[in-house]
Order: structure tokens, then sequence, then C-alpha cells
């Protein structure tokens, strides 16, 4: 085994990612970013059918990613905890929903509330239980991580245990579709887009302009600081986890009444979720929103260019936003946060 | 000699234990060591297992090779395709902080489960694709060739030890702590980090691999169901509950979590029959996890606890 050390005294390249944005910088990267828009709005009139099919079912199936997106954007930028478990908070999200949909006869917008809820405080029992002591105890990042994965193990393994594989449905009436820009859609799923696109603007609102808002990002800012100013700052804090929770719990019940409830529902998400948070993350909710919502898009328009092989779509994907990560290199920490 | 006690899921969950101490050793070496939490072992695995298969059964290699020949070719070629999977990841995540090495190692296992599944021509699909075991031109039956296998297995983690000792005992494993430890400082020092942990990345990766391949032949099948999340979870907390930083770490650990839950509870606990198919794998997976939050919370450093070098420092320090 040989001491492997680069004694020479060259500097050491800049790293990709700086070496590309350098170029972007320059005159004829400016150029060349026009040209590939140009060419983009381009490809988007000569596929037109395809692009107003890839919209409209986009958005229309993978909304709720938008919502959970900034869910687990806010935990991640205002807390620094990576929570692997929140797809878990997503799956029970879509369970609280379809117990109250279909034991209860609840309405579904109506099991919206106690799936949201039911999620918050699961979000909140899980701070309590694991990642305060873990914070307390000064668990290395990674530690958390690992932590968080354990956590997501033993709740998606319980939610099996008790319930089984089989998929489970909301009981939601049959409606006929209505047409938009020539294609037939569900009411429902123009219904649960709305609601997924009102749910982040509020959140986007209440952490940009309210006044609670401005503590929440303070205190993520500097904790001592926001202390002495009179933040308390458990209150917040459990303030944050227990948003998270809402919009993870809310994004399950609209991605259970879209398809199926399933124990694997959140973790076959979380991929995605992790991706549009760093990708679209580093400007801030409305970055998160765009990404969650773009990828959504992106996901089914290739699913339809690609006939009939759905994985290859989400292979690709994920390498996309994979190789933006890596350009962007380690901007992404240094970016203000949310 | 009679071997009667060694049942044939007796050898095939030892061989498990064995090949997940493996894993577990060469992910103390790039999360133990480096700090590279590493979510992917599973796509590293999964790419050795596959590659090998591939090559294997796929390839119309020559007549003059031979069961061997084509058996070791293909061996190569596995430990070769999962090394530049490892020199692509490694790159990919090097200069990345936690978040995007959980999304690189995470991604690149789904991407390789989906092309397990959607790649039917080369891989089989979902039902998977038989593999044959080159030992069966000697007709030596079921039993003596999974040992065999066993026995292959259980070379190639003494072999991963012995290296992951050397390794704690060289100037290249305080390279790989320092790296670990702080890498900026490392850095500053003049040592190569990216480099060093792209090759440390790059060797598990290849290692990985191998134990993969050695399980598809063992399993004689290989199947897409062989490579979720279980893999990496298995021998994660293996590894954590051992001792992340320590040498025996991987292997007390494992002998622990997998070495109990699937030798000692499934096969001498009596259990009712009908709670083998379906609840068992379950109530494993949710004993690994709770165990992973348990040591982290109680014992981060594991049961074995600080790297000897630490103690070491401790003690000159206060003498």
């Amino acid at each position: 085994m040989s001491l492997d050390v680069d004694r020479s005294d060259e500097s050491p390249a800049p790293p990709f990612g700086k070496r590309v944005r350098e170029l972007l910088e320059t005159r004829t990267g400016r150029v060349g970013v026009w040209v590939a828009l140009l060419a983009a709005l381009v490809l988007l009139v000569a596929f037109w059918s395809l692009a107003r099919k890839a919209l409209i079912f986009g958005l229309a199936e993978e909304a709720p990613l938008a919502l959970a997106a900034v869910g687990f954007a806010l935990l991640y930028r205002l807390t620094g905890i990576i929570n692997v478990a929140y797809a878990e908070t997503v799956t029970l999200g879509a369970y609280f929903g379809m117990w109250f949909n279909t034991t209860f006869g609840w309405n579904f917008y109506l099991s919206l509330v106690p799936a949201a809820l039911g999620s918050g405080v699961l979000s909140v029992i899980t701070y309590f239980a694991f990642f305060r002591p873990a914070h307390r105890r000064n668990v290395g990042v990674v530690e958390v991580i690992i932590l968080s994965f354990g956590l997501s193990i033993v709740l998606r393994y319980g939610l099996q245990l008790i319930f089984g594989h089989e998929q489970r449905y909301f009981k939601v009436p049959f409606q006929n579709p209505i047409k938009i820009l020539g294609l037939g859609v569900p009411p429902f799923r123009v219904t649960a887009l709305a609601g997924v696109v009102a749910g982040a603007l509020i959140l986007y609102w209440f952490i940009q302009k309210t006044r609670l808002g401005i503590q929440i990002r303070a205190l993520a800012g500097d904790e001592k600081l926001a202390q002495v100013s009179g933040i308390n700052p458990l209150a917040v804090t459990l303030l944050i986890w227990f948003i998270a929770g809402l919009a993870g719990g809310a994004a399950g019940a609209f991605y259970g009444v879209g398809a199926s409830v399933r124990p694997l529902l959140g973790w076959s998400k979380f991929l995605y979720i992790l991706l549009a948070v760093l990708v679209g993350g580093a400007r801030g909710l409305r970055g998160v929103i765009v990404a969650g919502l773009g990828m959504g898009v992106l996901i089914s328009g290739l699913t339809l260019a690609i006939k009939g092989q759905g994985l290859y779509s989400e292979i690709l994907v994920v390498l996309l936003f994979i190789i933006i990560l890596k350009l962007r290199g380690n901007r992404m920490s240094e970016a203000a946060k949310v | 000699m009679s071997l009667d006690w060694l049942s044939a899921y007796l050898i095939y969950a030892l061989f498990t234990v064995a090949g997940t101490i493996g894993l577990a050793q060469l992910l103390h070496l790039q999360m133990g060591l480096a700090g590279i939490g590493n979510f992917g072992i599973v796509g590293f695995f999964g790419l050795g297992m596959y590659a090998w298969g591939v090559f294997q059964v796929r390839i119309p290699w020559p007549e003059a090779l031979g069961d061997w020949g084509t058996f070791f070719l293909s061996l190569l070629m596995a430990v070769i395709v999962s090394g530049l999977a490892g020199v692509l990841i490694g790159w990919v995540i090097s200069d990345l902080e936690g978040d995007g090495v959980l999304v690189g190692t995470l991604g690149f296992a789904s991407i390789m489960y989906w092309l397990a599944l959607s790649e039917k021509r080369w891989t089989g699909g979902a039902e998977g694709m038989a593999v044959p075991d080159p030992l069966r031109t000697f007709n030596w039956g079921v039993k003596p060739m999974s040992l065999f296998w066993l026995g292959v297995m259980l070379l190639l983690v003494v072999g991963i030890t012995y290296y992951v000792a050397r390794v704690h005992r060289s100037p290249y494993g305080r390279l790989l702590i320092a790296v670990g430890q702080n890498e900026a400082l490392a850095r500053s020092l003049g040592k190569p980090t990216f480099r060093t942990k792209l090759i440390l990345f790059a060797l598990g990766s290849a290692g990985m691999g191998l134990i993969g391949a050695v399980f598809g032949v063992m399993n004689h099948f290989i199947r897409p169901t062989e490579i979720g999340i279980e893999v990496t979870l298995a021998a994660m907390v293996g590894l954590v509950m051992g001792g992340s930083a320590r040498v025996w770490g991987a292997i007390v650990g494992v002998l622990l979590t997998a070495g109990l839950f699937d030798i000692v509870v499934q096969i001498y606990l009596p259990l009712p029959d009908s709670w083998y198919q379906i609840t068992l794998p379950v109530v494993r997976e949710i004993f690994f996890g709770a165990m992973l939050i348990l040591v982290l919370l109680w014992r981060p450093l594991g049961l074995l606890g600080d790297m000897r070098r630490d103690k070491l420092v401790e003690r000159l320090g206060s003498g």
C-alpha cells in the first residue's frame, strides 16, 4: 500500500461546475444560453401536441410533488435536517385521509384536514422523540441522515405490517372529465392542482411576508440572536416541523386520491422530492415550487416521447437533475436560506 | 463427519451474513473513515450481480474458454463495471456535501433497480434470469455447491477485513481519516482529497460489485427483488451497531443484527409457520430500523466505541 500524496506545486484545477459557470458568464456563454432557450421554444412549438399533453398530465398528476417539496425544503433550510422519514409523513397523510374518507364517509376535501393535521402532529412527535434528542447529543450530520433513514424504515415497514402490501383507494364519486387545451382531465385532478398550488403559495407568503414567517427565518439565520431578540426557539422549531408535516400530509392525500394508497407511496416519491429541493432550493421556495412542477411535466413529457417505457423517463429525469446539482457544485450551501 | 445439522437454510443464512459483513466493511472505509455516507450500496452490489449474470449468460463466449474461463472473465467484467460506476458516482459526489451524496447514491441505486426491471432483453425484467453455476460439471449435488460458495464468500470477507486492518495501520488510513474528519484542513495541508475520495469510492464499489456477483452465483437466479433497499439497510445497521470507526465494528455489528435475526430468530426460535413468508421479513426490517435509531441516539459510536487511535491520543495527551 503506497502513500499517495500529491506533492506537486501546481494549483488544482477549478471544480467542474465553477468552470461551467465561468463559461456561462462570458459573452459566448450568454449567447449560447439564449440560443438554447430559443431552441427550446422552437421544440415546444414543433412538438406542441406532445408538449400540451406533457403539461396537462404532468401538472395534473405530479402537482403534489411541489407541495411535498415545499414542506421538505422548509424543514431542510430552516433546521438543517435532511429528514428521510419525511417520505412517511407523506404516506401517513394519504392513510389518514383515506381513513376519514372511507370509514367516516367524509368528503375528500374535508378529509384533507385530518390528513394534514395528522401528519403535522406526527412530524412534531418525531421531532420530540428523535431529532431533538439527537440535536442535544450533537449527533453528526451524516448520522442524523442515517437516523432518519432508520425512522423511515420503521414507519414504512410498520405500515406494511399493519395494512399489508395491498393498495387501498379513496372513495370519491366519478366525475366527467373536463376539457383543457383539448385534453380530457378529471375535474378532481384540476381542483387538486389548484389546491396544491394555492397551498404552496400560501406557505410561500407565510414564510416570506408574515411576522411569524420572519421570526422563523430569523431563527434559521442565527439561533442565539433570535433568542436575545425575544423569539422562543422551541415554539418556532415546533411550528416549522408542524407546517412541514401539514404540507407533506396534504400532498400525500392528493397523491393517494390521484392513484392509490400504499405503504411505499411516500418512499417512491422521496427521490424526486429531494432532487426538487436540492436543485430548486438555491432560488428559495419559489425555485422549489418551479422545480417540483417542472419535474412532473418532464417525467410525463418523456414518458409520452419514449412510448411504453415509463422507467426511462424517470431515469433520464433523475440523471438530468443530478447533473444540474453537480454543475452547481457547493453553491447550494452558500445560498441564502429560503 | 456428519453435516446434517447444516441445513440448506443455515448455509444460506451464513452466506448472507458473511456477504453483509463484507459490504459493511467496505462501507466502513467509505463512511467510517472517509465520511462518505453511501446510501446506494445496493446499487453497486446489484450492478455487480447483474453485470456478472449478463456477461455470463448473454455474451457468446468462445467454446474454448470452458465453464471456468467464462465464469472468471464474467466475474472480472462485473468487478470492472462496478468499479467504473464507482468512478462515475464518486466523481459526481466527491465535492458535494451530505445532501448531495445522499441524492447521488440513492439515485444511482434507484436507476440500477429501474434498469434491471426495464432492460428485459438483458436482465429478464421482473421475472429475472437463471444463471449457471460453474460447479455443475462436477456433479457434486446442491449442498456441497452452496458450501463451496459459502467458503468463497468467507475467504472474500477475510481478505477484505485484512485489507481494512492494514489500512487502519497505514499512512493511507490516516489520510482517509483526515479527509473524513476535516476535509478543508486536509486539503490545505496539500493532500489530494478529491482524488483520495474518488479512488476509495471506486475501489469500494468494485468490492461491492464482487460481493454482489458471488451472491448471484450462489442464488442461481438473479431478480430485481434481490436488490431492494434491504441490502443497504442490513450493511448500514451492522456497521453503525458495531462501531463505524473500528475494524471489528462491521463484524460484531452484523453478527448482532443480521446474524441474530437471520440465524437465531429464524432458525432456532419456535415461530408459527405462517409468519415466515410475509411477517418475518417485515419484522426484520423494522428491527433493523429501530436498531439504527437506538444505537445512534444512545451510543452513536457503536458498541465498540472510539477509534483506538483516539484513545491512544487521549492517553498520551493526559499522561
